[in-house]
């Protein structure tokens, strides 16, 4: 299947996004899907260290530029007219030159302390 | 869900036990976006220079058909495609900040909604690889061109490619499609790459050679006008002036007239292919013999100018040669070598090298292939390379 990479934009350029890495897998909390659920809060340090924080749970990584930066393509969706034939059509929709990497393991937030009897 | 306000992000950093203090002002409230998991999003991994092409506003394409594997081309590099895995989770999200980006933005928003767009746990790596060009001279052999006198019937297209075509069909990058085309001496007749059958090839170059005998033209200042009016009755003109192209070098000298410098190796090489493929093999001393008297006055026919063409047998008595083009033989690597060890058990560097060159990634080597390929030992006190399976 052949494919064609073209540019999405001419103006400006294209978009550049940022990767971030975690460990693990993402599921959905609730069995509506994933989309438009929320993942977390995002925060840097003055030092420039990420914090994300999702659910129960503080991670600590560090900003990393990729030695090897990413496309992003997105797969031209299928029943679009192909002047070109049938072929696979991906757009280069994005580049990615930075990635935050979480590797820290979760610190759990604890939110109750139980007292001593 | 509802997006987050400023009093819920303070309300978890405080539950966090998090110092708004030591943080930047700025938070990313991060979701995930409506076609987040459709998975139509695909991460690809740039090899130096293909992120300045795509920036330059270059185009990567993917070619490959159902029995082939994909592989990406930019304008002149072909790559490899392979899936490689991660354990980790990989989500892609646009619109967010650096923390270099938002120090340098004083005006930056206090909460950023950023909406993530896929994310995926594989990305597509890349390696340089060699163009995959047997296939073009494949095609190109499917209908080769025999002059306007062929009985051939020319409307037949279907066996005919445009450059369109072959972009479509030969897995590697314009540059080096176009390049290849030149290598092999092909040419565009009506809009459709042909190459030439060597039968009519040769009798294009004969009466080049001819010509320049008969006016005693010095093989470096061959004039394409002359050539264009004595030949042109007997050849169509762009056939005249494509074989002094495929053999000669094109020129212009100061009163501005078209010139060309004839190619002596070139020309002695397809002269002994016109000779040698009439039968399978020859004595090489007989060969040689015949080979010099074939060539055109001034040239002389020297063994090192067939190399990849035919190979000697220096231990067969009397001494043989035979023709064994390198472009008949298998493209990829393994088959390459069983060929080889098919053709001969035994062969020195010297003599394999010519049929293995074309092999070579960037910069692989020779010797890299011959350790990987083949098994070395000592014959005669020379080193020679044998096949490291048994050949059936």
């Amino acid at each position: 299947e052949a494919g064609s990479l073209a540019h999405s934009r001419g103006d400006g350029g294209l978009a550049e996004w940022v990767l971030v890495e975690l460990q693990g897998e993402v599921e959905a909390r609730h069995s509506g899907g994933l989309a438009g659920s929320l993942l977390g809060d995002l925060h840097y340090t003055r030092e420039g260290v990420p914090v994300l924080i999702v659910g129960h749970h503080i991670l600590y990584g560090k900003v990393v530029q990729l030695e090897k930066p990413f496309a992003v393509l997105v797969k031209k969706a299928a029943g679009e007219p192909d002047p070109a034939g049938p072929h696979t059509h991906y757009t280069v929709t994005a580049l990615i030159k930075t990635k935050l990497l979480f590797k820290t393991r979760p610190k759990p937030i604890i939110t109750n302390v139980p007292k001593k009897v | 869900g509802a997006m987050r306000s400023r009093a819920e992000v303070d309300a978890t950093l405080q539950t966090a036990k998090l110092n708004p203090a030591e943080l930047l002002p700025a938070v990313h409230c991060l979701s995930f976006g409506p076609q987040a998991s459709t998975g139509e999003c695909y991460l690809l991994q740039l090899e130096p220079g293909l992120c300045a092409e795509l920036e330059a506003g270059r185009s990567l394409v993917i070619r490959g058909e159902k029995d082939e594997q994909a592989v990406l081309c930019s304008k002149d590099k072909t790559y490899d495609m392979k899936i490689a895995d991660t354990s980790n989770m990989l989500l892609f999200i646009p619109g967010c900040k650096t923390p270099e980006q938002l120090n340098a933005d004083q005006a930056s928003c206090d909460i950023i909604h950023s909406q993530i767009a896929g994310f995926s746990n594989n990305y597509w790596e890349l390696r340089r690889c060699r163009p995959k060009l047997k296939k073009l001279r494949k095609l190109l052999m499917e209908d080769p061109y025999e002059g306007p006198d062929s009985q051939k019937d020319q409307t037949l297209t279907f066996s005919k490619y445009t450059t369109e075509d072959l972009l479509s069909l030969i897995q590697a990058s314009e540059e080096e499609i176009l390049h290849q085309l030149q290598v092999i001496n092909a040419c565009k007749i009506e809009g459709h790459w042909r190459i030439l059958e060597f039968d009519y090839e040769m009798k294009l170059l004969n009466h080049v050679t001819q010509l320049i005998d008969s006016e005693s033209w010095s093989l470096s200042k061959v004039p394409l006008h002359t050539c264009l009016e004595e030949l042109g009755s007997l050849e169509p003109r762009e056939m005249i002036e494509h074989i002094l192209l495929s053999y000669g070098r094109r020129y212009i000298d100061d009163a501005g007239e078209v010139y060309f410098e004839m190619h002596e190796d070139k020309i002695c090489r397809a002269i002994a292919q016109m000779l040698l493929q009439n039968a399978v093999k020859f004595n090489l001393s007989e060969f040689q013999e015949v080979w010099q008297q074939s060539v055109p006055e001034g040239m002389t026919a020297r063994l090192d100018q067939l190399q990849g063409l035919a190979l000697v047998d220096r231990t067969s008595r009397p001494e043989t040669i035979l023709l064994l083009k390198v472009e008949d033989l298998p493209e990829d690597n393994q088959e390459r070598f069983n060929s080889l060890f098919s053709i001969r058990d035994k062969w020195t560097e010297v003599d394999i090298t010519p049929y293995i060159q074309d092999l070579c990634a960037e910069k692989q080597t020779v010797g890299a292939l011959l350790t990987k390929y083949a098994r070395s030992s000592m014959q005669n006190g020379v080193k020679v390379y044998n096949s490291r399976r048994p050949i059936s």
